[in-house]
């Protein structure tokens, strides 16, 4: 037991965890007896400090930086026997473990429980606003319910899951052993549950949940109990976890490709995660930012955004919303990209064809990052804001429209007289791709302002919302895990339930989000709980829909468990890819490649006779076969 | 397969053109971003269905026959003249539409002569309306219910108390955020009589759904009338012997009515009474808590809600500014009711 | 974590550990600089994002509003933070030093320099810290406060990081790590050192000076 206590694991982590606590109360009695605050112990104060110290305490007892530790104190580090790579038994899913492939399926899991969790309180929020008036929650906690929903979804579901998948893929395509950092890797994989459970937690708070949506406009958020603190907390650990993520991509796809593997020659979801991670480097420091004011606002009487001073002494309620939405823009594409690279892939697979104007696409990427943090304000012409910006911001958003209309256009060529294999992801891309346009397009409308004067803060926007994250991302993300599921598990999922999961999600989705166009040009402001009687109609037809929706999820997760349990084995490629995750045995091996493969062509070679694109042979034997597949891509 | 694109988008667009998407045009500015909107339809289905037919066209076309297993497609890899096509003209086309906004943007926020100027005041959760120098002498006039003359600009000047409100009136389609600290400002030019809702449209807390409240477009002739009482009667009304008279029914039943309507917010809108069949959950249910309590107490809790907080509940929900926006003869057939209520 | 980065790769197997025993395959190398100097540089990139966030805050309070700087009634210690600068300049001086002397295998240079560096780092802060107390104003005064503190202290919170890498540093130096071939761990502290070192200007500048 003693040794137990003293080896990483979760027995020193709980202890650690208690200490982080005492520390805690210890800290923030002594400051405010040093300070002469009265009463010395306050509740919220030592809640505060515990919800920053205990998780990393945790993390320490965890062993989340063990290795550092030993490495910073000069002594010898223990051998790395690799004792941490792979996984013999579903408990060596629950520890520290550097294997990217156990790291993705840890990440791609876990934040599939909170879609789930996210899932469930959109089932609350339909419940409540299936009539008018107040059903079962209370004004207070609907507006929890909202506020976690789209939290938990965005910061726990789409970023992270993104983050996992292409943990498990991006690696292998790029023929590299493992990520540049193993441990870095890990450690940002453990500080996602962290901030998730604070979300849930905070419904536990005294007060309540936190409840000013997931955007936190101050001074709403430096007003509210102390519920809104997790949110202010949470969203740290979930930053902190999404830069060293997208810090890992960058060096690795940078530094570990492998030989032959010109940028020109990679995959698009290479590229997707590249730009991604761009994105995610340069812009999540600003929501950190965003949420450290908000924290020295509520907790150290700071005043960013008190306006009641004397005068010339005033805090700016507007910078916030810069701030915020500086990260937040860019994190809707950070929401996307990577989708767009797992439809490129899976688009040229199932439509056995090479991606239309490959470069091209690379290069709207990389366009797309750009112009991604020029628009910001977009998200705020009706909030008082000096009135010039708008149009600048205007013209840059609506400009937006053209490189992901260049992505969508190659899509659709790229399936013209292709041989198009129609099972579950392919489904699901073309899913993407129909549903995705239309909530791209409401997006073009959002951005001519005279419109969105009317519609803004309205279920238009929430159509919106929904058509281009739902429709979009959540949509690409089932291609992709059906896509991999045999690589990732060694099995195959069953195609009928697929399908089955498809139609129900494709049409209760479009039942579900489509209305809400018409009820938000109605007239019906969204986050209420209560609405006018000319709306109800909708919103009944609305809710009932949206359980159809969430029964479809169930399908799905039934289709997962019982497939990964007892599946049909699957071959290494079942599906006839190119790419290099695919030409080694599903799962992969621990080490992923006996030796580096080298790649000799372009990736989506496909209909061209004995193109290739990586062999497992030394640069040196591979020369001949270059010659074969290596065209322009584009005549 | 153009020729399908094409009906497609006719059909596409008849529909939605016949669709009526908005609530009524009860201002010019609404007229102009209602047919936005519409060339916005036109121009966007188009796009939308071109997308779909060619989907829908390849799926049928192309998709694996049986047999057709280990078949390949046909090796395009790209075409530099369509791709230039496809970049050049969504950007033409979205350039166009800018500039038409821009051309209507400015048309809609056009300061206009003879315009009059409404201080719109907005606070957890409620808001306050000030007709600068409209009163008897020159005084401010308030009032909690917004009245407005049909067919004269009006121009809002918007500040907060506290968090930031968004101030809206869904058939006038001008809406913007009352920020503490500034003070924004839009114009809008009414058209039409009636009723219409004015709306909190930023998540201000727990009553945001509650902070709904009233605008009339009336004749100005009617609305001088207004004016002229709003002027006379404000300041503090003749005590009317309201108050003294017994909880008698018709006091009761004016107190009723004051609370299921003209109270703004009304106070069903946050509290439940079975007697005033009123089910919102933010305040407490008065048919309960208020058992046993005495007129002082109900009075002084409409009055100064943050006198006493009932348990369970946070200060500065319930608005403070009741004293002031419901008249003294209002307040005491409020009281007067919610004894009754309470008694039994 | 940054020290995490520089450690936590399959390349260093020179920190006292074999990575490749029966690990995987070296990973082919498409890159002339290596992880961790990469490592290092990306996350200054979103360092620098974090001031700048700060910086619009300060941006917003002074140029937007037009509000005075500092607020009415309070003043700056533009001297003694000035003097403060010059000592923090100094200890990336002595940084480089350090760095030099490892890469020519002087063990006491690296040792000094790196003894050095830290104390003048920690002299800094000390001062800073001593300065917040005699300054006279606090962050909830005025949104001037609010903003002074929050870039000084961020910044401060840095060189405290900076700090502790600092320390593991001279720690293994002292315990005879590094050697002029492989001196990795010396040298990508030394960038967030320098970065920390350049942050104050801009800093100091903006805050005390402009
Ligand atoms: C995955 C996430 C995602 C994505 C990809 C987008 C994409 C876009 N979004 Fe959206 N957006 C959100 C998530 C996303 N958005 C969220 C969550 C909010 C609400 C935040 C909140 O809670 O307040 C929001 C809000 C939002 C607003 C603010 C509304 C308001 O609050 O008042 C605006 C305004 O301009 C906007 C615009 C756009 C535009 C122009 C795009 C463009 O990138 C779309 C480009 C794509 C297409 C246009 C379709 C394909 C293109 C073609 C087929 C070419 C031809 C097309 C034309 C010529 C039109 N979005
Ligand atoms: C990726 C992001 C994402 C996803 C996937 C969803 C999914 C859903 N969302 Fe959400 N939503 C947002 C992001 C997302 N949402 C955001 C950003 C906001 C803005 C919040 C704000 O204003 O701040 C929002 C706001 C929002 C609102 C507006 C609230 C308001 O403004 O008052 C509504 C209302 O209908 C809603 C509904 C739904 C529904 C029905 C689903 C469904 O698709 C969910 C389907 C999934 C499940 C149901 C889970 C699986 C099933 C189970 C766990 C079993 C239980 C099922 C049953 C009991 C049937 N969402
Ligand atoms: C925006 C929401 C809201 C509106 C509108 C509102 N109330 Fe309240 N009311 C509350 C809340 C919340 C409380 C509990 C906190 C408190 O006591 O202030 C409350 C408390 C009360 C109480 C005291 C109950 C107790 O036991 O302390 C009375 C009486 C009351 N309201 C009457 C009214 C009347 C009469 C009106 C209409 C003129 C009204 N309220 C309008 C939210 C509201
Ligand atoms: Cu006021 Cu919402
Ligand atoms: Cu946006």
């Amino acid at each position: 037991m003693a040794a137990r206590l003293r080896a990483p694991g979760w027995y020193r982590g709980a202890w650690t965890f208690a200490l982080g606590i005492g520390f805690a109360y210890g800290l923030t009695i002594l400051l405010r007896s040093l300070l002469g605050a009265d009463p010395v112990l306050d509740g919220n104060a030592v809640l505060t400090v515990a919800l920053i110290a205990a998780p990393l305490f945790f993390l320490v007892g965890f062993g989340g930086f063990d290795y550092w530790f030993y490495w910073a104190a000069g002594k010898p580090t223990r051998p790395e026997d690799h004792s941490g790579h792979g996984a013999q038994s579903w408990k060596d899913y629950f520890r520290i473990n550097t294997d990217h492939k156990v790291i993705g399926i840890q990440y791609t899991v876990t934040s599939f429980f909170f879609l789930l969790v996210g899932g469930m309180l959109a089932m609350l929020i339909r419940a409540e606003l299936a009539a008018p008036g107040s059903q079962f929650v209370d004004a207070d906690t609907y507006n929890g319910l909202f506020s976690v929903h789209a939290s938990i979804l965005i910061f726990l579901f789409i970023i992270p899951v993104f983050a996992g998948l292409a943990n498990f893929v991006l690696p292998l395509m790029i023929g590299a052993p493992d990520m540049a950092f193993p441990r870095l890797n890990a450690l940002s994989y453990w500080l996602l549950p962290i901030a998730g459970l604070m979300m849930i937690a905070s419904f536990f708070a005294p007060g309540g949940s936190f409840s000013s949506g997931w955007t936190a406009y101050a001074p709403l958020s430096t007003d509210l109990p102390i519920g809104q603190t997790f949110f202010t907390v949470a969203v740290q650990f979930a930053g902190a976890s999404s830069v060293l993520t997208a810090l890992n991509f960058l060096v690795t796809i940078i530094t570990m490709r492998a030989p032959g593997m010109s940028f020109w020659r990679m995959p698009l979801l290479v590229w997707a995660n590249f730009s991604t991670s761009l994105l995610v480097v340069i812009a999540t420091p600003f929501i950190a930012a965003s949420q450290f004011f908000v924290l020295l606002d509520r907790s150290l009487g700071f005043n960013f955004f008190q306006t009641g001073l004397a005068a010339g002494n005033n805090g700016d309620v507007l910078m916030y919303q810069h701030v915020f939405w500086f990260y937040s823009h860019p994190a809707v594409y950070i929401m996307m990209l990577p989708g767009f690279g797992i439809i490129s892939e899976i688009l040229a697979v199932k439509a056995r064809k090479p991606i239309f104007g490959y470069r091209m696409m690379a290069f709207s990427l990389l366009a797309i990052v750009v112009l991604g943090f020029t628009v910001w304000a977009h998200h705020m012409f009706v909030s008082g804001m000096q009135s010039w910006i708008r149009i600048p911001m205007m013209i840059t958003t609506a400009i937006i429209a053209v490189p992901t209309g260049i992505k969508v256009f190659s899509w659709l060529a790229t399936l013209w007289r292709g041989v198009l294999h129609l099972d579950t992801p392919m489904l699901f891309a073309l899913g993407f791709l129909t549903m995705f346009t239309l909530g791209g397009i409401s997006g073009v409308m959002l951005a001519i302002i005279p419109i969105t004067i009317h519609v803004s803060d309205t279920y238009f926007i929430v159509a919106h919302i929904h058509y281009v994250l739902f429709g979009g991302s959540l949509f690409t993300i089932f291609a992709g895990v059906y896509y991999w599921f045999p690589k990732m598990t060694g099995r195959m999922y069953d195609e009928t339930l697929g399908k089955l999961h498809f139609w129900l999600t494709f049409v209760g989705f479009n039942m579900t989000f489509g209305p809400m166009h018409i009820i938000g040009l109605q007239g019906m402001p969204r986050r209420v709980s209560d609405y006018a009687e000319k709306f109800a109609g909708w919103n009944l037809f609305i809710s009932i829909s949206s359980f159809v929706v969430g029964l479809s999820t169930l399908v799905f997760v039934y289709n997962m468990i019982s497939s990964w349990r007892g599946g049909a084995r699957a071959g290494a490629n079942p599906w006839r890819a190119l790419t290099l995750e695919w030409q080694v045995s599903s799962p992969p091996p621990v080490f992923n490649f006996d030796a580096v493969p080298t790649v000799v062509g372009g990736p989506y070679e496909y209909g061209i006779p004995g193109a290739v694109h990586g062999i497992f042979k030394t640069p040196a034997e591979a020369k001949p076969a270059g010659t074969v597949a290596t065209r322009p891509t584009s005549e | 397969m153009l020729v399908l694109g094409v009906i497609a988008s006719a059909v596409g667009i008849a529909l939605a053109l016949t669709i009526n998407w908005f609530p009524t045009q009860a201002s010019t500015q609404a007229a102009d971003i209602d047919h936005l909107f519409n060339v916005l339809l036109v121009v966007s289905i188009p796009v939308f269905v071109g997308v779909e037919v060619v989907v829908l066209f390849c799926v049928w076309k192309f998709r694996m026959r049986p047999g057709e297993e280990l078949k390949d497609g046909v090796p395009i890899h790209g075409n530099t003249r369509v791709e230039v096509v496809w970049t050049a003209v969504p950007a033409m086309l979205l350039v166009g539409l800018c500039t038409y906004a821009y051309v209507v943007l400015h048309r809609i926020e056009k300061p206009l002569p003879n315009s009059m100027v409404v201080n719109v005041t907005g606070e957890q959760f409620a808001w306050t309306f000030e007709y600068p120098a409209q009163g008897a002498g020159g005084k401010a006039v308030t009032s909690d219910v917004l009245y407005l003359p049909k067919d004269r600009p009006v121009q809002f000047r918007v500040r907060s108390a506290d968090v930031i409100h968004d101030f809206w009136v869904p058939d006038f389609r001008m809406k913007i955020d009352a920020v503490p600290g500034l003070t924004t400002k839009y114009r809008v030019t009414p058209t039409r009589l009636g009723r219409y809702a004015v709306v909190c449209a930023e998540l201000c807390g727990l009553g945001h759904a509650a902070m709904r409240q009233n605008a009339y477009v009336v004749t100005p002739v009617a609305f001088k009338t207004w004016m002229a009482k709003q002027a006379g009667a404000a300041g503090p009304a003749p005590a009317g012997g309201g108050a003294k008279t017994p909880a008698g029914g018709d006091l009761a039943a004016r107190g009723r009515q004051v609370f299921t309507q003209s109270a703004s917010p009304t106070c069903g809108a946050c509290h439940t009474l079975a007697d005033a069949g009123t089910t919102a959950t933010t305040g407490p249910n008065l048919g309960q808590v208020l058992k046993g309590k005495n007129a002082a107490f109900i009075r002084q809790s409409i009055l100064q809600p943050n006198a006493q907080i009932a348990k369970g509940y946070g200060p500065n929900i319930m608005p403070p500014n009741f004293g002031s926006t419901l008249s003294k003869q209002d307040i005491d057939a409020l009281v007067a009711y919610l004894e009754k209520v309470a008694a039994k | 974590m940054e020290a995490g980065s520089i450690a936590a790769s399959h390349a260093t197997a020179t920190d006292g550990h074999d990575d490749h025993a029966h690990g995987p395959p070296a990973a082919h190398r498409s890159s002339r600089v290596d992880p961790q100097t990469l490592g290092m540089l990306l996350f200054i990139v979103s360092e620098i994002m974090i001031f700048g966030a700060f910086f619009t805050a300060y941006f917003f309070i002074r140029v937007v509003a037009n509000d005075p700087w500092p607020a009415h009634g309070t003043e700056l210690p533009v001297a003694v933070a000035g003097v403060n600068t010059a000592i923090l300049l100094s200890s990336s001086l002595t940084m480089h030093w350090a760095l030099t002397s490892v890469k020519n295998d002087n063990r006491f240079g690296l040792r000094a320099g790196m003894l050095t560096t830290f104390l003048l780092g920690a002299t800094f802060l000390f001062v800073q810290i001593n300065e917040y107390v005699h300054i006279g104003f606090a962050p909830h005064d005025s949104a001037q406060g609010s903003v002074f503190y929050g870039l000084t202290g961020l910044h401060g919170a840095h060189v405290f990081i900076g700090l502790t890498l600092l320390a593991m540093v001279t720690v293994r130096a002292f315990r005879g790590h590094f050697t002029a071939a492989e001196h990795r761990g010396v040298e990508v502290p030394g960038i967030y050192w320098h970065f920390v070192d350049v942050m104050w200007i801009i800093v100091y500048s903006s805050v005390y000076i402009l």
